[in-house]
């Protein structure tokens, strides 16, 4: 089979995929605001697939509610019936549950009969924001963006002016909790009261905690969502995020607008701090600097490792374009990057092969590969035939733990992800 | 496509304990906006049809349906070709197949697979938009098994007609429709019987299988676990089906009965006593005196071999107690375990029990043992009344055990061992050992230094 970076499938069938649906990129989204209730339309299965899937990969219990959509209902309700009645019975069964917004996200099932969402919410009280994430269309990042979007479009009030040290960013699906918090810290080091937009970092960190929540359990708070059109910059991190970063400008004109395609490695963390410099017209704190210093160490530590090493790299775009650079930068050679969904910004990688496919397609490549970077259903395959090193990144990693904690994000991230591969890297090829 | 006539009957299992107590026309389940929790139809359906791992599995739908759910159980198979049951297979639709029809998507994609894996047969499963949308997933199949010559089966089971147990029995219809009688088996033994509902998870068959070999139990056909395709073809050979802990595979056997004249008894292999009283179902149920005599040896020797095995055990957990929250079966078959380890089960929870589980969990706990309705809220309490020294529980109860600094189980977690037949209760003891001597719970809730009482 020939693969090529196209927009159209290459065969009529996904076999063993890698691609998850927009509505659950939906419910993550909403589950980086606090004590919001996510609440998908659908059947009772999509729902609960999302929450064993992310109750797995994360290793915490996932709030999420559903309409529970029957053959009945998917026929004769417009929509307004099981969504007003799912809001009605979950507030009856948990009297004490005070959800500080509903996170309403459509599926396949729901727009398919075409339900009015938008009307719905008019019959309310709580705040209420809806996405439409069919999942028949775009991608588990595509429906964590639009969410990010609607959030900003619904509930953002617009503002005339801005507070000079306020930041919001942006991160794209594939961050996990602890390199939102990371980006956080580093905004505010440069003297930024910064927000995060999902905030992932508070809610899914893994953290013990007397008694587990029925609502998101941290994040940002739907007050700070309101005020955010009062900040003075906006910084959209991965191509996904940058049409939500507009939606925050349409309500503030003067609120600058910084896009990253990615956060990995030297130049992709240089940019940054030059942005970052430029607007505070002041040079990083030393640890920032001493982070960079390691990971210049790190790239001459690892480059010989790596630099005779091919790879092939699974995952959602923004995932790919920064790691493939990453890679790139100490001399890996990517085989193939396969890609769950067609993005633009797949065209920024630098690989023999960059297509849009499934492990069937990647497994092409195995062969010719020192390691394979995807997710956890990389893993028996690889085992059952191959002896390529695996490392497991992106959605979902069901079985190891502290997926939660791992970071490979900004000068420190990159380091410890050079670190790690080469390690990988070196158990394989001492082997041969 | 189903009909409603047919998905009212499956609602409303005759043979089901809890059904008689139900007004006529009130299924087993309806979802209610908001209430359901649960897994769907599809998902139900997929349970019990997945562990053939010499068919294919095909999901004709959007993404959520496969993309969220391959892989996710350890059911175990001694096939020895391409084990398909883990692997993921999905048309993956689009808006345009959404518009137009996705019919001639599935029928390419059944030609791929075809072409590229050769299964024994392929399971084409409907979902919730292909449904709506009117596919005709019949029509492709039959199109499909005339051209490529094996057999492929539409299940129809969309998530949105009900829960995972109706799901298990449409997947049951769709086999008694297009497997089930379609082909002869090799040779016949008297004592030939069908496993109902065992998919096999961490290979808890396995843990019973040699012991049927071993008195002259013969398993014609699995459904499903570490089942073939061509075996089930000649299911309606057997002379008993024997279901394993669960329900929602009765019509299957129920309408076997009439059609095929077979009997069906419903086992648990959970526990020592629980396995010996189902070889004894077995066998009485197939009526032969020597087999019955065969088996009583057998379990004398085995129960022999096991209590030589657990008293190690017994001894190390003398006196103590257990508090048992999980649902359905297992609100019985553990505390059936746990008793055979000589821990005494002071409460079970019964949330979410049918009669029958609540009946049997009467029995086991006998008179003072606590059933409790509201686990949630009760358990704390009876900890503390009862002195017990674990819970056994789900994830979201960890923090009531480390309150009250005594050990804990995750019995809702993804087992990576089997808790099944005589042997699976040495893996249990294994992990409630484990469980007893870690400190963990009594370190982690220390105060920390800033913390004042």
């Amino acid at each position: 089979m020939e693969f090529s970076l196209s927009k159209h499938e290459h065969k009529p069938l996904q076999v063993n995929p890698i691609k998850h649906s927009q509505p659950m990129g939906a419910t993550l989204a909403f589950l980086g605001v606090k004590d919001c209730m996510p609440l998908m339309h659908s059947a009772q299965g999509c729902a609960s697939y999302t929450k064993v899937f992310f109750t797995r990969h994360f290793n915490e219990p996932i709030a999420i509610n559903n309409t529970s959509v029957s053959d009945i209902t998917a026929v004769l309700d417009g929509g307004d019936y099981s969504i007003l009645m799912a809001i009605e019975n979950i507030q009856n069964k948990e009297k004490n549950l005070k959800p500080s917004m509903i996170g309403l996200h459509t599926t396949g099932l729901t727009e398919t009969k075409g339900d009015d969402v938008r009307g719905v919410g008019t019959h309310i009280e709580i705040p209420y924001v809806f996405v439409n994430t069919p999942d028949y269309e775009g991608g588990m990042e595509s429906g964590w963006a639009l969410t990010v979007t609607a959030m900003i479009e619904q509930l953002t009030v617009e503002a005339t002016e801005i507070k000079s040290d306020k930041l919001v960013f942006l991160p794209h699906l594939s961050m996990q909790p602890i390199e939102v918090e990371k980006i956080k810290g580093f905004c505010e080091d440069f003297g930024f009261e910064t927000y995060a937009l999902p905030d992932l970092s508070t809610s899914l960190d893994g953290y013990w905690e007397a008694g587990q929540g029925k609502l998101a359990n941290g994040g940002i708070t739907v007050e700070q969502i309101r005020d955010l059109a009062t900040s003075s910059v906006v910084v959209s991190i991965g191509a996904s995020m940058k049409k939500s970063a507009l939606a925050l400008q349409k309500k503030n004109p003067l609120i600058t607008h910084f896009h990253f395609d990615h956060l990995m490695g030297l130049d992709g963390c240089d940019n940054f701090v030059s942005s970052l410099m430029e607007i505070r017209q002041d040079e990083p704190k030393p640890m920032i600097k001493r982070w960079r210093a390691r990971l210049q160490d790190a790239m001459l530590d690892t480059h010989f490792l790596i630099g005779s090493s091919h790879f092939v790299i699974t995952g959602e775009p923004d995932m790919l374009v920064g790691m493939c650079s990453l890679i790139n930068s100490v001399g890996g050679t990517i085989r193939a990057a396969v890609s769950t969904t067609f993005s633009d910004s797949l065209h920024l990688i630098d690989a023999e092969k960059v297509f849009v496919g499934d492990l069937e397609d990647a497994c092409a490549f195995f062969d010719d590969a020192d390691m394979v970077i995807s997710n956890f259903h990389a893993e028996r395959i690889l085992h059952t035939t191959y002896h390529t090193a695996l490392v497991v990144r992106g959605f979902p990693n069901y079985e190891e733990l502290g997926n939660q904690l791992k970071n490979d994000q900004l000068y420190e991230g990159s380091t410890y992800f050079l670190f790690e591969i080469a390690n990988e890297l070196r158990k394989v090829k001492h082997e041969h | 496509m189903v009909s409603r006539s047919k998905i009212k009957e499956l609602m409303n299992e005759s043979a089901c304990s809890h059904s008689k107590e139900k007004k006529p026309g009130e299924g087993c389940d309806k979802p209610k906006p908001g209430l359901a929790t649960g897994g769907c139809a599809f998902d139900g359906a997929q349970i019990s049809l997945f562990p053939y791992a010499d068919a294919v599995h095909l999901v004709h739908g959007p993404q959520t349906c496969l993309g969220a759910s391959w892989e996710t159980r350890e059911t175990k198979t001694s096939y020895t070709g391409r084990d398909h049951t883990q692997m993921g297979f999905t048309t993956g639709i689009n808006t345009n197949d959404v518009i137009f029809g996705g019919d001639k998507r599935l029928g390419e994609s059944i030609d791929y697979i075809m072409e590229h894996y050769r299964p024994e047969a392929i399971f084409v499963y409907s979902t919730c938009v292909t449904a709506l949308v009117g596919d005709d997933i019949d029509m492709t199949c039959k199109l499909g098994s005339e051209k490529h010559a094996i057999p492929i089966v539409p299940v129809h089971a969309a998530g949105f007609v009900g829960s995972k147990n109706l799901g298990s029995r449409l997947a049951g219809e769709a086999v008694l429709e297009h497997l089930i009688g379609t082909k002869e088996p090799e040779f016949m033994t008297p004592y030939d019987i069908n496993l109902i509902g065992d998919y096999n998870v961490t290979g808890d068959m396995w843990q019973y299988l040699p012991i049927f070999e071993k008195i002259g139990i013969r398993v014609l056909s699995s459904m499903s676990g570490d089942g073939r395709v061509g075996d089930i073809r000649c299911a309606h050979r057997a002379k008993l089906n024997v279901i394993v802990c669960a329900k929602s595979l009765i019509t299957l056997t129920r309408k076997m009965q009439e059609n095929y004249g077979i009997p069906w008894i419903s086992v648990s292999f959970y526990g020592k006593r629980d396995t010996t009283f189902a070889i004894r179902e077995i066998v009485n149920a197939l009526g032969d005196p020597e087999l019955i005599l065969r088996a009583e040896a057998v379990i004398a020797e085995e129960e022999a071999a096991l209590e030589e095995k657990i008293a190690p055990y017994k001894a190390l957990f003398e006196g103590k107690k257990a508090v048992l929250n999980t649902g359905g079966n297992k609100a019985w078959s553990i505390a059936s375990g746990l008793q055979d380890l000589g821990i005494e089960v002071v409460a079970t929870s019964i949330a979410k029990s049918t009669q029958d589980d609540i009946d049997k969990a009467r029995e086991y706990l006998g008179e003072n043992g606590v059933l409790m309705k509201k686990p949630a809220a009760e358990q704390g309490k009876i900890i503390d009344q009862t002195g017990a020294h674990i819970l056994l529980a789900g994830g979201r109860s960890l923090y009531t055990a480390i309150k009250k600094k005594i050990s804990f189980i995750d019995v809702n977690q993804e087992k990576k061992t089997s808790y099944g037949g005589y042997n699976g209760l040495l893996n249990l003891a294994e992990d409630l050992k484990y469980a007893f001597r870690n400190p963990v719970f009594a370190n982690v809730g220390k105060k920390a230094p800033w913390e004042t009482e």
